[in-house]
């Protein structure tokens, strides 16, 4: 079940990507943080920004399908993530920051939990730049 | 007679004697501003906003970035200078006398953007638009100066300001031995009181590598959920986020961020409205509109794609097919400009036959050859074949400007329909085909019998039976859009689409909810056209799309009236729930980002017109 946590204040705004085409802070509610609790359906590891495509159910019980939005892939790679490291099926619980947008499945990659070995992306120093 | 594009000759621009070299790789140095840091929702500092500009900037969504046809666009031409990455020169030489022809910037996220040196003029106004636009240079002094056209509506700034896609661009480049000074001029009369002037530094890098940045991102939606069509936006008052940087720089007024052309001069003070010289713009907006669309009695020549030829007549696009097997019109245009429409078709079709020229074949095996001489006697003493018939018209729909020319232009044509059986009744089988939508042929059905569709479907396409000129030719259907009866043509192999009444470029879509039409069906049927159009390179070209009037369109400015359209549909509907009437939705002003571009006050088709058809249209049926 995704749950959206309310009122989780940031004082500052994304780090910004250095070859990003769309700002961060424009597109995310840095200011909210939601937890989509699914399974990857896509996992796209490429540049400028990968994407970890998730479904989940919603608030309904209705398949919600959640683009959430992870670094490029140096970045990634720096803490040791690479394209084999998720696989299609795997169950994963993320925070991630909502659109600013009502109502889109957007989000970005605030921390990464894959429930069935504990593997985990998001730990200090670990953000989406 | 129709006027084709020609390229008139020019005498070369005056330029200095040793011009500066500004070839190579160049670096962002930026003393400027911080353009890494991306500006946050709502700073318009600085920004000649009017009052259109600031709500097309404070209701867009940067998430629209992530729709499939804007996933690899570039950076808008404003911004390219500031964007990441630096900036390469090259220069084209003339072979012959090494002289530069033409510039060649390019960027990490950018095309390649040609500054033609040889003082060729710029396109005509119903020319497509582009990323990069269509730029000339000339040197003034040791300064290059830079005039762009034919511009898509993008962005002046990440995150949020929005040009449209009737600005003029104006660089000037200035080297001062290794540093190179960009000052840029955005005249945007849509959105702007005035232009929005920058410059920018760069420093020459004999180390750097400008790198181009690879686009992966047709394959999916950024947006998620499992609309392809959907598009972010804000509604007018909902971006919560405008003022959210203010609690930390609070010590600007609100003011000043909202732009403005008052504001952007040093004798500005909040809650004055100082006497300042104002530059207005030089762009002439509703005489740059009405260039794209011209009605001057005249049909215009636009060669589009394949087999396909945009005629612009008196302010309608008729598509023409022309190829061996004959002629297709999409469209007749008004009864007035018929003769015009048909002398403009024989041009091209005498064009497309091949004249006599030299023999390049001698003896007895020359390939291709008939008949009981020799072939090089059959070739030399061949002629062209006369060039070949209309054999089929469209009508997109029953509009007068579509039909208008049936009955001449069809006359006109040919088609051997019960060429054997059916000769013997008059009438049959001596002019063209007429494809329409049953309910086109209902509402013709008082028109004179030459004028009448001959074969009508009701079904959500209809394919032409077989192959012409070459390629499939399928009619779409678009149910409940202008009318109940429009459709639009896919020409398969040449990859262009005639959008019929769907789309324009010069004003908002006439909907007739009388006649079944609504705001739905036609953006309905403008996500049908993006769903069979796919962008050549960088959300650009590839598919053609022509509109009903106004400029040559592809994929992505089909998006941009599809996204215009779904938003002032979201705001009126979003309206309606809140109980307002049509009245007091009108006073609302849903349309104000929009109408600059798009309304009007007078004439056939009004704003206030198009928003109570969409209201209408929305209202739920008893």
């Amino acid at each position: 079940m995704r749950r959206i946590l309310f009122g989780a204040l940031v004082a500052t705004l994304a780090a910004t990507a250095a070859y990003a085409h769309h700002s961060y802070a424009a597109t995310y509610d840095v200011t909210r943080e939601i937890t989509i609790d699914g399974k990857i359906v896509q996992f796209v590891y490429r540049n400028p920004h990968s994407f970890v495509h998730v479904t989940a159910k919603g608030e309904n019980g209705e398949s919600e399908r959640w683009a959430v939005e992870w670094s490029g892939t140096t970045q990634l790679g720096n803490s040791g993530v690479t394209k084999e490291t998720l696989k299609i099926g795997d169950p994963v619980v993320i925070q991630a920051r909502p659109s600013r947008v009502q109502g889109e499945y957007r989000a970005l990659m605030l921390k990464l939990k894959r429930t069935t070995d504990g593997f985990t992306w998001g730990s200090p120093g670990q953000q989406v730049d | 007679m129709a006027t084709l594009l020609f390229v008139p000759v020019a005498a070369q621009p005056p330029r200095p004697a040793n011009p500066p070299d500004i070839a190579g790789e160049w670096t962002l140095t930026n003393n400027e501003e911080d353009t890494t840091a991306q500006p946050p929702l709502g700073d318009y500092l600085g920004i000649p906003f009017n009052q259109a500009g600031r709500m097309r900037a404070d209701t867009t969504a940067e998430s629209i970035w992530g729709t499939p046809e804007y996933q690899c666009r570039p950076h808008s031409a404003p911004h390219q200078w500031r964007g990441l990455g630096g900036a390469r020169i090259l220069k084209e030489q003339d072979p012959l006398t090494r002289e530069v022809k033409a510039y060649h910037i390019q960027f990490m996220r950018s095309l390649d953007w040609p500054v033609f040196m040889d003082h060729r003029p710029h396109p005509p106004a119903y020319a497509p638009h582009t990323w990069t636009g269509f730029s000339t240079g000339e040197w003034i002094g040791n300064t290059l100066k830079i005039t762009t056209t034919h511009l898509k509506d993008g962005y002046l700034k990440r995150g949020g300001p929005q040009t449209s896609d009737m600005y003029a661009m104006t660089d000037f480049l200035t080297r001062h031995g290794d540093v190179l000074t960009i000052t840029t001029y955005v005249d945007d009369p849509i959105y702007m009181e005035e232009p929005y002037v920058e410059s920018t530094t760069y420093t020459i890098d004999l180390t750097s590598n400008v790198a181009m940045e690879t686009c992966n991102g047709t394959a999916f939606a950024e947006n998620g959920g499992t609309d392809r069509h959907h598009v972010p936006h804000f509604l007018p008052g909902q971006n919560a986020a405008l003022t959210e940087w203010l609690k930390k720089d609070d010590w600007i007024p609100v003011e000043p961020t909202r732009g403005g052309a008052a504001t952007t001069y040093p004798e500005y003070k909040p809650g004055t409205t100082p006497k300042v010289p104002q530059s207005k713009t030089s762009v002439d907006a509703a005489k740059a509109i009405a260039e794209q669309s011209p009605r001057d009695g005249q049909v215009h020549i636009l060669p589009v794609q394949g087999n396909i030829y945009m005629l612009i007549a008196d302010g309608t696009n008729v598509a023409v097919s022309m190829g061996a097997d004959g002629v297709m019109l999409v469209n007749t245009g008004a009864a007035s400009m018929s003769d015009k429409v048909l002398a403009a078709v024989n041009q091209l079709a005498n064009m497309s036959v091949t004249p006599p020229g030299p023999n390049q074949c001698f003896g007895a095996n020359c390939p291709g050859a008939w008949g009981w001489s020799s072939p090089y006697m059959n070739a030399i003493i061949s002629s062209p074949a006369p060039a070949r018939p209309i054999r089929y018209i469209v009508n997109t729909s029953a509009a007068p400007e579509h039909v208008g020319g049936n009955e001449k232009i069809a006359s006109a044509g040919f088609f051997p329909r019960g060429a054997s059986f059916g000769a013997a009744v008059e009438g049959i089988g001596r002019h063209a085909s007429i494809f329409a939508h049953e309910n086109v042929g209902n509402r013709l059905s008082n028109a004179p019998a030459a004028a009448q569709p001959t074969d009508t479907f009701f079904d959500e396409l209809q394919k032409l039976p077989e192959y012409f000129n070459g390629e499939a030719v399928i009619l779409h259907s678009a149910p409940s859009a202008n009318t109940d009866g429009d459709s639009f043509v896919y020409f398969r192999h040449s990859e262009v689409i005639a959008a019929g009444s769907l789309l324009s470029s010069v004003s908002y879509p006439v909907i007739d909810v009388d006649k079944g039409g609504s705001i739905q069906g036609v953006i309905d049927g403008l996500n049908k056209i993006l769903d069979l159009a796919v962008a050549e390179y960088r959300g650009q070209g590839g598919t053609w799309v022509i509109p009903d009037r106004g400029r040559l369109s592809d994929t992505a400015d089909v998006a941009s009236y599809r996204n215009m359209l779904t938003i002032i549909r979201d705001r009126v509907k979003d309206s309606m729930k809140k109980g307002m009437t049509l009245a007091q939705i009108r006073t609302s002003r849903p349309t104000l980002d929009f109408d600059p571009r798009f309304g009007s006050t007078a004439g056939p088709w009004t704003t206030d017109m198009f928003v109570e058809a969409v209201y209408k249209s929305l209202q739920e049926k008893k």
